[in-house]
């Protein structure tokens, strides 16, 4: 049963077992149940409800079961409903003892609730069902063959490689190498099917480190999965753990040393400090590059520890390959610094295979700058890199191997999260950023748009947009100094359209207008579906409000109710919420356009102007700062 | 003047509520119940508060043969009596109930006997109180819908 499936507004329909003993309680939360258009049943006896269960399997999503009943525990009905009918069970209590709760949870409740049972925390339920059906489907997944399970892995959990070495799994299977690549898959196949509820193993730092030592004790091409598992000797660790493991890790190396090859006369750019220890790769002066201060330990184990746990290797420039190789040498303890520098070089692989664009530019180590606080984590598949002193480190040649990045992911929800890290980026690095205006490849952009994001104006914009919407800007504020006019969207600029912003929807927008707008707006028919309006809209937080605009209130609390949703979506796969995002944002972006249509611009302004003042999740990713900037060059 | 009628009743049956709240005997909770009577099930609350006397009436019966015995002993079994009585007062909001309840648990867990008596005692007087208020507003609130030309079940 499928969750998502169902009927057309989950979670109306949810089928809730209710039971409890008391009667009083029953009837209430019946009550509640169809007011939340649940399809109840209720029981006042354990006995009889696992009687029910068992009968009408899959008849169920979720259980609701109160802790002293007298005919038989709650906790019992909890153990026997999760072993055998595998359903969310919530327990309901008086008592609201910590223990009770801890027992609860120990048994394996999905949530406990206190009695009284409120109509509101009944209406919440419904996410332990989501949540636990799409738990199950991650592991599933997780346990599949190699490279679906690892396309999906990297999709959505915490991988410590980059999707590129996908690509790259794609590229080495060459004929002969299929079936060493077969071989690992059916292994991995036959035995994942009947441990697929097994827990993925998270290669932590000290885990990969420690398999790293072991593969280098035993030299990379004797290291077997069996002699590395042994050597780790690490309990829960299994050998198919270990053999999946090993093969991103040779796979790693492969194109490592392809890019090495590439990038000798690169390394030997940058200024005498750098020293490959490899030999066909280059070579990196690791302790020089320390030495030289610019980047502290702290940085390089935070870095190591962020590009293990995540994938974002690609992203980081020559320079911060260094400082991870210092790091993870400096973690072996320096005799197996090969190795480790083998480690380290898949950085600079990925870096460039992914840009396709790879050129030598000249960075400058910048002082760390604070700013990313409000960075958004994220789980995706390019693997930007997390917040951190240390990324500021990288500079605006990262930017544009993202923006390449970017082109090539088709992937709305991915450009919409890295644009905006990288729109993050742009804005802290000032002047100091040596910007290659080759390195940025667009395909459906015009030069002209590209001269201006490279321009130093542009660089130092804070907006932290898409990248389109400040190729945006600089058209626009090329094309006319009235602001407003930025709202007349360039026709050719195709790109723009793919480009999301998570706001409000119409609707609510619309009746919360109360300036007469109301009609224009909800007349709206327009179908383009860009969120350009924003970026032109934004310098006008500049201006305070200057119409003295009341809805804009209302507005806010739009804004702040949808992403409320946004906020609400954490408790369900990003998924969810990007989807409201982006649905969100093309109804916005449609009040926005009607404007130009209707021609009363005026009217429409104040109901954007206040949305920058709404201090929600969102637009907290876009730092509203001198956007007038822009428009006034 | 039914119109007129219905409306004093109106005021009346709020007064008595407002009343039992500032008493402490009724809490929000009740009020759920009443935002959950609507239409589709227009006698919710009596309903639900019916099954509630009925069940407490069973409850307090127990409770009070448990602690006649001669030799009683059996302090677990009332509080497993008394853990009932408290959830289904604290589902309909009837929070004096509910905070005697407590009280007679912590008795219980004491194994004191007189102490059990005590407030055996003053949970069947609170009890009693709160079913006599509640039957008064259902009598308001049956008399409002039949002057305001609304067919009403009959309390018992």
């Amino acid at each position: 049963m499928a969750p998502c499936a169902a009927a057309a507004e989950f979670p109306v329909g949810l089928r809730v077992l209710v039971v409890d003993d008391d009667a009083t309680t029953l009837k209430i939360i019946e009550q509640m149940s169809i007011r939340c258009r649940y399809r109840v049943t209720t029981c006042t006896e354990a006995t009889v409800a696992l009687n029910l269960l068992r009968e009408r399997k899959g008849c169920f999503d979720v259980v609701l079961s109160d802790v002293h009943m007298p005919d038989m525990d709650g906790y019992k009905l909890l153990e026997h409903v999760g072993l055998e009918m595998d359903l969310p069970v919530i327990m309901m209590s008086g008592d609201s003892t910590t223990s009770a709760v801890m027992k609860g949870i120990r048994h394996g409740a999905c949530d406990y609730l206190i009695k009284p049972v409120r109509e509101e925390e009944l209406r919440n339920i419904w996410q332990h069902v989501v949540r636990k059906f799409w738990n199950d489907n991650k592991e599933l997944d997780n346990s599949g063959s190699m490279e679906d399970s690892d396309r999906n892995k990297w999709g959505n959990d915490d991988a410590e490689y980059t999707s590129s070495v996908a690509d790259a799994a794609e590229v080495v299977k060459a004929p002969k190498k299929r079936s060493s690549l077969k071989e690992e898959d059916i292994e991995l196949e036959s035995d994942d099917p009947a441990t697929s509820k097994k827990p993925r193993v998270v290669w932590s730092v000290e885990l990969h480190q420690q398999f790293v030592s072991a593969v280098n004790q035993l030299g990379l091409d004797k290291a077997v999965p069996k002699r590395i598992l042994e050597l780790m000797n690490v309990p829960g660790l299994t050998r198919e753990n270990v053999a999946s493991h090993l093969q991103k890790f040779r796979l790693y190396l492969k194109r490592l040393s392809g890019v090495a090859q590439q990038q000798n006369g690169m390394l030997n750019a940058i200024p005498g400090t750098i020293e490959s220890k490899l030999g066909a790769t280059g070579r990196f002066d690791i302790q020089a590059l320390a030495a030289a201060g610019h980047v502290p330990p702290e940085t390089l184990a935070a870095l190591h520890a962020e590009l293990l746990g995540h994938p974002a290797t690609h992203m980081m420039s020559t320079v911060d390959q260094t400082t991870l190789l210092q790091a993870s040498i400096q973690g072996l303890k320096h005799s197996h610094a090969e190795h480790a520098v083998a480690y380290g070089q898949p950085l600079v692989k990925c870096h460039s295979n992914i840009g396709k664009n790879f050129s030598p530019s000249i960075l400058t180590v910048n002082d760390t700058s604070s700013g990313y606080g409000t960075w958004p984590s994220s789980n995706n598949t390019i693997g930007l890199v997390r917040p951190n002193s240390s990324v500021e480190r990288v500079g605006i040649q990262n930017n544009n191997m993202l923006m390449d990045i970017l082109e090539h992911q088709q992937s709305q929800q991915h450009q919409q999260k890295q644009q905006l890290q990288q729109q993050s980026l742009i804005h802290d690095q000032s002047c100091s950023i040596n910007v290659q205006p080759s390195c940025m490849v667009v395909p459906s952009q015009s030069s002209d748009t590209f001269q201006a994001v490279n321009s130093p104006a542009s660089v130092n914009q804070d907006f932290s947009f898409a990248r389109n919407a400040i190729i945006d800007y600089s058209l626009l504020s090329q094309k006319s100094k009235n602001s407003f006019s930025a709202s007349q969207f360039p026709g050719g600029d195709t790109k723009a359209r793919g480009v999301l912003y998570g706001y409000s929807t119409p609707s609510t927008c619309s009746t919360s207008s109360s300036n007469g707008n109301r009609q224009q707006l909800q007349n709206s028919t327009l179908t383009f579906g860009a969120a350009r309006p924003l970026p032109s809209l934004l310098p006008m937080s500049d201006r305070k409000d200057p119409y003295g605009f009341k809805s804009g209130d209302l507005l806010d609390q739009v804004c702040f109710r949808n992403l409320g949703f946004v906020g609400k979506g954490t408790c369900i796969p990003s998924r969810f919420v990007e989807n409201e995002i982006e649905s969100s944002v093309s109804d916005f972006s449609q009040m926005k356009v009607n404007v130009d249509s209707s021609g009363n611009t005026r009217n429409q302004e104040p109901n954007f102007i206040n949305i920058p003042k709404v201090s929600h999740p969102i637009i907290e990713r876009y730092p509203s700062r001198d956007h007038s900037r822009v428009f006034t060059e | 003047m039914l119109g007129l009628g219905a409306d004093l009743l109106w005021a009346d049956m709020n007064r008595l509520l407002a009343f039992l709240f500032h008493q402490g005997v009724l809490d929000e909770q009740f009020l759920q119940l009443q935002q959950l009577q609507d239409e589709t099930s227009p006698n919710f609350v009596s309903e639900v508060v019916n099954i509630y006397f009925h069940e407490s009436e069973k409850l307090l019966r127990n409770l009070r043969a448990l602690l006649m015995e001669k030799e009683f002993s059996d302090y677990k079994k009332m509080g497993i009596h008394l853990n009932q009585f408290m959830g289904s007062s604290s589902s309909i909001g009837a929070k004096r109930v509910r905070n005697v309840c407590v009280a007679f648990r912590a008795a219980t867990e004491q194994n004191n006997r007189a102490g059990c008596l005590r407030a055996l005692e003053m949970l069947e007087h609170e009890y009693c109180y709160l079913k006599n208020k509640l039957h008064e507003l259902f009598q308001i609130e049956q008399q409002r819908a039949l002057a305001a030309g609304v067919r009403y079940p009959v309390q018992n």
